[in-house]
């Protein structure tokens, strides 16, 4: 499972990417995890199977979204309070679940 | 108050969305980042250049000869004064993969199109001579710079617009089948690229029959200069944190959709300094890019630092304790998304009136600080934003321990406003816990 994040400068993702890790770990799921910048998503959407957007860059979600579409891949902006908390269980729950569907 | 906080989702989100997403600014944003990296790399230089220590000139003179100073500044001219052409690139680059053509011939263009915009002469007194002469057969480098970061800006977009509409209308020369595909594309790239330097040169042909004589002055006086006077005024900087503030406090990150706007203007500002250190002059702006980066948002925006350490060790509740202890990690280096989220500021009426007065108050401090004289002004050098306090006021300011004294003030101004609302909030939290264990 490949669980691509990111946001502006892609450093507040990337607290939650080594929170999510842990997780992934403690489930024993098999994931790769990572965060990069807003405007590098581009080289990295092949890689991904699901794309986490940080709240704070919502704004560009409409327009992720239609790159992940172009990809066949999911994407979705993470629960602000999740975000926060750097609650790397949920969050991993939640590309888990957009993955699924 | 609820109301308030719906209303600026409303309100707020689609206008910040368009501005963010809007092609060009974008285009602009992700370019200049290309500057970014070697202005950091000269920065270094530059400190080591100039730290204010008594007899640390002669020191260095002494062990490398007079010309230490000269030589250990090569490396600060070939970042920061090649930052125009480095961003014409860039923004280029950006635009053209925007359009989905061909990025790399769209960037070649645009620095292509850039020089041509440049005039080949530059003023020279020699030793001896009271009167400058004309010298010719050169690339003037102040114009490479930050001094030509607009044209070379302008120049990426309009080459870019009028490479990629020819492209897309497909007023190309098609090689016959056989060609092989990289040299039919170089062909593609012919016809397009001709015509922009076509225009440029005409652009440049025209204007050296006016009394402007280059781009370069056109630009600089109808649009660098209002422009960088505007933003550069402290209501030109309270307006930008304010907007900063007020985008955050929806959840919106304020910093990236002002600084697309913003940024070229606080770079160029940044990099006058820089020009006026190296030269020995007076720095000429207070308004730079490290003065919001390093000065403000201490802690991250919203200058949430001194809040994070009130969590930290005087909370009585214990969503704030744990906040506090996830959030300083990440605090001292002005990362500050775990309190934004979750503390939460965002649409949280009590929490976001601190937030958006200590950055404006922070604003007003240093301003007055540094125009007074008490604290320095930042030295041209691009500290990165996530500097800790009171190390990056040191760096900023060209190794000046007036510049940390500056930050130590900042965080006792911004402590003073966030503690009574920490208190109130805590408070709350507190309750809330103590009756959920009842």
């Amino acid at each position: 499972m490949n669980i691509l994040l990111c946001c502006a400068a892609g450093m507040s993702t990337s607290l939650l990417v080594a929170k999510m890790e842990t997780a992934a770990k403690a489930e024993g799921i098999e994931a790769k995890i990572w965060a990069v910048s807003a405007n590098e998503v581009n080289n990295h959407l092949d890689a991904a199977d699901v794309l986490l957007v940080g709240p704070q860059v919502r704004y560009l979600l409409p327009q992720l979204k239609k790159k992940g579409l172009e990809k066949g891949i999911p994407v979705d902006a993470i629960n602000p309070v999740h975000y926060g908390m750097c609650n790397g269980a949920e969050v991993l729950k939640f590309a888990r679940n957009l993955i699924g569907s | 108050m609820a109301k308030f906080t719906q209303v600026l989702e409303e309100k707020f989100m689609p206008i910040a969305g368009k501005v963010a997403g809007q092609k060009h600014l974008q285009a602009l944003r992700d370019g200049i980042i290309l500057t970014m990296p070697l202005i950091i790399i000269g920065s270094i230089f530059l400190i080591i250049g100039f730290l204010p220590f008594k007899g640390y000139p002669e020191f260095m003179a002494g062990i490398f000869g007079d010309a230490w100073l000269t030589k250990l500044l090569y490396p600060v001219t070939a970042t920061f004064d090649i930052m125009a052409l480095i961003a014409g690139f860039g923004i280029a680059y950006r635009l053209a993969e925007h359009y989905k053509v061909d990025a790399l011939n769209a960037g070649a263009i645009s620095v292509s199109a850039f020089i041509l915009a440049t005039p080949y002469f530059t003023m020279f007194t020699p030793e001896g001579a009271s009167e400058a002469i004309q010298v010719g057969g050169v690339l003037p480098i102040a114009l490479l710079g930050s001094k030509g970061l607009f044209v070379a800006m302008i120049l990426a977009m309009l080459s870019t617009e009028l490479y990629r509409f020819i492209i897309q209308k497909n007023i190309v020369i098609k090689m016959p089948d056989g060609v092989p595909p990289s040299v039919s594309k170089s062909f593609i790239a012919l016809f397009p690229a001709f015509i922009v330097i076509l225009a440029v040169w005409l652009i440049r042909l025209l204007i050296e029959n006016t009394s402007f004589e280059t781009l370069h002055n056109v630009v600089g006086q109808l649009l660098q200069e209002p422009l960088g006077a505007l933003g550069g005024s402290l209501i030109g900087a309270l307006i930008a944190v304010f907007f900063v503030q007020l985008l955050w406090s929806t959840g919106l990150h304020g910093a990236s959709i002002v600084g697309g706007v913003m940024g070229p203007i606080w770079l160029a500002a940044t990099d006058a300094n820089r020009v006026a250190l190296t030269a020995g002059n007076e720095l000429p702006n207070v308004v730079t890019q490290q003065f919001f980066d390093i000065f403000i948002y201490m802690g991250g925006s919203g200058a949430t630092f001194t809040f994070a350490l009130m969590m930290m060790f005087m909370a009585k509740s214990q969503h704030s304790k744990t906040l506090g202890r996830l959030a300083i990690g990440p605090g001292i280096f002005n990362i500050n998304e775990p309190i934004t989220f979750g503390a939460p500021i965002v649409a949280n009426p009590l929490l976001i009136v601190p937030f958006i007065l200590a950055p404006l108050a922070l604003t007003i401090t240093t301003y007055i600080g540094m125009s007074t004289g008490f604290a320095p002004k930042t030295a041209g050098v691009a500290v990165p934003w996530t500097t800790p306090p009171i190390i990056g006021g040191y760096l900023a300011t060209g190794g000046n321990f007036r510049g940390a004294l500056m930050q130590l003030i900042n965080l006792a101004v911004s402590f003073a406003i966030y503690y009574p609302f920490f208190r109130m909030w805590d408070k709350q939290n507190y309750q809330v816990e103590q009756g959920a264990e009842k």
